[in-house]
C-alpha cells in the first residue's frame, strides 16, 4: 500500500500493474534524456559568446530536430499500445464482481453461483484499531481468490463514481445506468487499498475500497460464511 | 504497518529530482555507462582537437547514445529473463496439479 509522502507507483500486484511499471521506467528514462539534453543546451546558449544575426534557415538541423521527437513518440507509443491491448484482451474470468458506487459507499455482489452482496462503508476515525489504516479501512473488503481471473462490473446508483485500486493498476468510472468492465489477477495474496477517483459529493474522499486477495479455500469459507450472516 | 513496504527497498536517490536509479532496474547501469563514455568521449575529442565546448557538446552526446544503449540491452535481457521466470513458474504450477495425468507437461 501507499506509504507517507510517497511519490511513485505502489508495488504491483498484478501483471498489467507490472507491464504498466516497466513501461512508466522506459518513459522516465526518456524524459530524462531530454531534460538533460534541454538543460545542457540551455546552459551552452547562455554561456556562448557566438552571436550570428544573419542566419535565416538551417535545413540539417531542421531535419534533426522534426525526425527526432517523431522517433521519441514511435518508441513511446509502440510499447504504449502494446499495455493497451494486453488489458483488453479476452481472459476467461473463474468470478464475475459486481461493484456499485453509492453515496458514500460501494456495495458488492457475488452472483455467479449464490446471491451473495453486501455493502462497504468506511471506518470511522474513532472506531479504528491500532494497525489500521485511516480513511482506507472497510467494515466488509471484497474478498478474491489469488491468481484467478477476475472480471469486476462497475456501475453506481445514484451519481458518476470511479472504481480504483492503484496496485491491480485499475480504475474504472462508475456511472449510473452503465456497466463498465474490467479484469485483473492478484499476483500474491494481500490486501490491496483504493479510493473512489470520481468527485461524488460530500464524502467522496471516505468511500475506500479494499481487495483481499486470498487462497481459494479461504474464499469459499469466507463466502460461506457471509452468506450464512446475511 | 504502514513502513513495511519501504524496508525491502534501499532508500531512493532521483537524477534531476525524477529517476530514481536506486529501485529502478537497469537505470544505475545505463546512468554509470553513459557518464564513463561522457568522460571518455568528451576528454578524447578535447586531447584530440583542444576544442572545449565541442568537446563538451561531444561528451553530452556521448552520455546520451550509451545510455539510451546500455538501457535498452539490460531492459531487453530483463524482460527476456522475467518471460523465462513467468513460463517457469507457469510450468510448475501445471506440472504439480497435472502430474500423473494426460495433462502432464513433462509426458512426452
Amino acid at each position: 500500500m501507499a506509504h507517507p509522502s510517497q511519490l511513485g507507483f505502489q508495488d504491483a500486484a498484478s501483471p498489467v500493474m507490472e507491464e504498466l511499471l516497466h513501461f512508466h521506467d522506459h518513459t522516465l528514462m526518456i524524459v530524462f534524456l531530454i531534460s538533460t539534453l534541454v538543460l545542457y543546451i540551455i546552459v551552452a546558449m547562455v554561456s556562448t559568446k557566438l552571436t550570428n544575426k544573419y542566419v535565416l534557415d538551417s535545413q540539417e538541423i531542421e531535419i534533426v530536430w522534426t525526425v527526432l521527437p517523431a522517433v521519441i513518440l514511435i518508441l513511446i507509443a509502440l510499447p504504449s499500445l502494446r499495455i493497451l491491448y494486453l488489458m483488453d484482451e479476452i481472459n476467461d474470468p473463474h468470478l464475475t464482481i459486481k461493484a456499485m458506487g453509492h453515496q458514500w459507499y460501494w456495495s458488492y455482489e457475488y452472483t455467479d453461483y449464490e446471491n451473495l452482496g453486501f455493502d462497504s462503508y468506511m471506518i470511522p476515525t474513532q472506531d479504528l484499531t491500532p494497525g489500521q489504516f485511516r480513511l482506507l479501512e472497510t467494515d466488509h473488503r471484497m474478498v478474491v481468490p489469488m491468481e484467478s481471473p477476475i472480471r469486476v462490473l462497475v456501475s453506481a446508483e445514484d451519481v458518476l463514481h470511479a472504481w480504483a485500486v492503484p496496485a491491480l493498476g485499475i480504475k474504472m468510472d462508475a456511472v449510473p445506468g452503465r456497466l463498465n468492465q474490467t479484469a485483473f489477477i492478484t499476483s500474491r495474496p494481500g490486501v490491496y487499498y483504493g479510493q473512489c477517483s470520481e468527485i461524488c459529493g460530500a464524502n467522496h474522499s471516505f468511500m475506500p475500497i479494499v481487495v483481499e486477495a486470498v487462497p481459494l479455500e479461504h474464499f469459499e469459507n469466507w463466502s460461506s460464511l457471509m452468506l450464512e450472516e446475511s | 504497518m504502514a513502513g513495511e513496504g519501504e524496508e525491502g527497498k534501499t532508500k531512493s536517490f532521483k537524477l534531476l529530482g525524477i529517476l530514481d536509479i536506486q529501485n529502478i532496474p537497469c537505470a544505475r547501469g545505463a546512468v554509470l555507462h553513459g557518464s564513463a563514455a561522457s568522460i571518455l568521449v568528451g576528454l578524447g575529442h578535447f586531447l584530440a582537437t583542444s576544442r572545449v565546448k565541442r568537446s563538451f557538446d561531444f561528451g553530452v552526446g556521448g552520455f546520451m547514445l550509451t545510455t539510451l544503449g546500455s538501457w535498452f540491452y539490460c531492459r531487453y535481457n530483463n524482460a527476456k529473463l522475467r518471460m523465462q521466470q513467468k513460463m517457469i513458474k507457469d510450468g510448475l504450477k501445471n506440472k504439480v496439479m497435472y502430474e500423473g495425468t494426460s495433462l502432464d507437461p513433462t509426458r512426452k
